[in-house]
């Protein structure tokens, strides 16, 4: 039972990560009514950047809000010179143009960084606490602590504040909202901002676990579609909780299920993509798309 | 009294489509205009152009100042709330924050709690559905809310886009009532599109009648209303 608790820990602390990302997803989702295929790979570089600091003899803690800042600026010069200029063409086109931006990213990282996988710090002890018997990793409390202020923080600008409601109507109304005096385009940028900011925390967060290489999100990144698909992919808090489904049943499958072990995890996140879209294709918080005909 | 609004000419249409073909028109400062027609006049056409929803030529002076080059958010900016076709209320949002949408820009505290104590004596029903969301409110409760909405952004010139339009004539009455309320008390100008000609013009002091993108006649409410020929031919009643 010790052992079923610790698993199911990790899995809070792993899906915390796989949470964040997802929201990412979801914030820009909600925007333009797409997937940005590189946020991942957007994620990553910005753990590279924060690589980067630390080793210049920056501490950790100072090193991560400026690489949130970084992130941010860098999500709102992607969405300016990259996407602005293409938003009003067909979703397929800017599919591709988000694809073409992973790769472009991916690139851009192996030319800088070089491939050779590099261990990246955790400012968090290795060591366990005794809570009642089950055996908790620092670690991953403290990656529990940090996604679950970062989702906060989110929520609260979002839900709490005058820029976060004029970006919910932008992305949800742009035409009423630009007769409001709303600056549409601004606030799709922000979000991009904002999506990139909460997509680096995931990236800092995992890099500790798997090593920081530029292919380190490409595993991730499924996770966090399987947790945006589970939450119904247009709901931030369907993100969050899905993102916790998907970490808890993956860290679970590979401790319990024989033969998924760590190589065949990956597949448990990808069934549980088709399970949804398959049995609940709006997913958890998702609401049936209506259609006039 | 100086005019607020100004249309010079203007022609404008939806890709090679043209909608508008030279329309000329004037809102007096705190005013109330009708812009009345049948269906595909162009009366909703060149509301939108008036805040830039759609491409034109010719030239709109708002308070002294040309239009031409302004994006919307500008020209809302500007002074000028469009209450649009569909009343463009945010369903996703609660009646509240479509409201603070409404009052987002200003940065007159004070005058906004006052605002919102007037809007809520003209409009009750918004203050008890405050929490819920807009999706909930029947047609006759959202064309309130929209209208609650233009008032708290404090305008210089309200676009209303048929205001009526689905709505019971007894909600009618109580939504127009108020219309004039709010252009007495805070000396909003209104340019008011309606197909129901009788009951705008009963509230405007003047009013154009467009006709394929053109202003066929224009005059004074009280004249067009007692002029059989004008309401036979183009009012309908």
């Amino acid at each position: 039972m010790q052992e079923f608790f610790q698993q199911v820990v990790s899995g809070i602390a792993i899906g915390g990560i796989f949470a964040s990302l997802a929201l990412a997803l979801v914030l820009i989702y909600n925007a333009m009514g797409l997937v940005n295929f590189a946020q991942g790979e957007m994620a990553m570089f910005a753990t590279f950047v924060a690589y980067a600091l630390i080793n210049r003899g920056m501490s950790y803690w100072i090193a991560f809000p400026i690489t949130l800042v970084l992130a941010f600026g860098g999500g709102i010069l992607i969405q300016r010179l990259v996407i602005k200029p293409v938003e009003r063409a067909p979703v397929l086109t800017l599919v591709i143009i988000t694809l073409g931006l992973a790769t472009l990213v991916n690139g851009f990282a192996g030319f800088i960084f070089g491939y050779v996988p590099r261990s990246f710090p955790s400012p968090f002890s290795a060591d366990s606490a005794d809570l009642f018997g089950v055996f908790i990793s620092y670690r991953d409390m403290g990656v529990i602590a940090v996604s679950g202020l970062v989702l906060l923080g989110v929520y609260l600008l979002l839900q709490r504040t005058t820029v976060g409601l004029t970006m919910r109507a932008a992305a949800h109304h742009p035409e009423a909202s630009r007769l409001l005096g709303v600056q549409v385009s601004w606030m799709l940028a922000l979000g991009w901002g904002l999506a990139s900011a909460v997509g680096a925390v995931s990236g800092i967060m995992v890099a500790p676990i798997l090593l920081l290489e530029p292919n380190m999100m490409q595993s991730i990144i499924i996770y966090a579609f399987a947790a945006a698909v589970l939450g119904g992919i247009e709901s931030p808090l369907g993100a969050v909780i899905g993102g916790l489904i998907v970490g808890v049943t993956v860290n679970l499958a590979g401790a319990y299920l024989p033969g998924v072990g760590g190589d065949l995890q990956l597949a448990v996140g990808l069934a549980i993509i088709i399970a949804v879209l398959i049995a609940r294709p709006n997913g958890l918080f998702g609401r049936a798309a209506i259609r006039r005909v | 009294m100086p005019n607020l609004l100004e249309l010079k000419e203007v022609h404008a249409g939806y890709g090679p489509r043209s909608v508008l073909h030279g329309v000329s028109l004037s809102v007096p400062e705190g005013g109330i205009v009708s812009l009345l027609g049948a269906n595909g006049a162009g009366k909703t056409t060149t509301l939108r152009a008036i805040t830039a929803g759609v491409r034109w030529s010719g030239d709109i002076i708002f308070g002294g100042r040309s239009l031409r080059r302004l994006a919307t958010e500008e020209i809302v900016r500007a002074g000028i709330a469009h209450v649009p076709e569909g009343r463009g209320i945010c369903t996703e949002l609660t009646v509240d924050e479509n409201l603070k949408l409404g009052s987002h820009l200003r940065r007159d505290g004070a005058e906004v709690r006052k605002d919102y104590d007037r809007v809520f004596e003209y409009f009750p029903v918004l203050k008890e559905r405050r929490k819920l969301s807009a999706s909930t409110l029947s047609g006759g409760e959202q064309q309130m809310l929209a209208l609650a909405r233009a008032l708290l952004m404090k305008p210089k010139l309200m676009l209303l886009d048929e205001p009526s339009l689905g709505l019971a004539p007894l909600v009618v009455r109580a939504i127009f009532q108020i219309v004039k309320s709010i252009n007495q008390a805070s000396r909003v100008a209104v340019l008011l599109v309606e197909q129901n000609a009788r009951i705008a013009l009963e509230l405007s002091s003047s009013a154009y009648v467009l006709e394929v993108g053109r202003v066929a006649v224009s005059g004074a409410s009280a004249d067009l209303k007692d002029n059989e020929s004008v309401r036979r031919s183009y009012l309908g009643y």
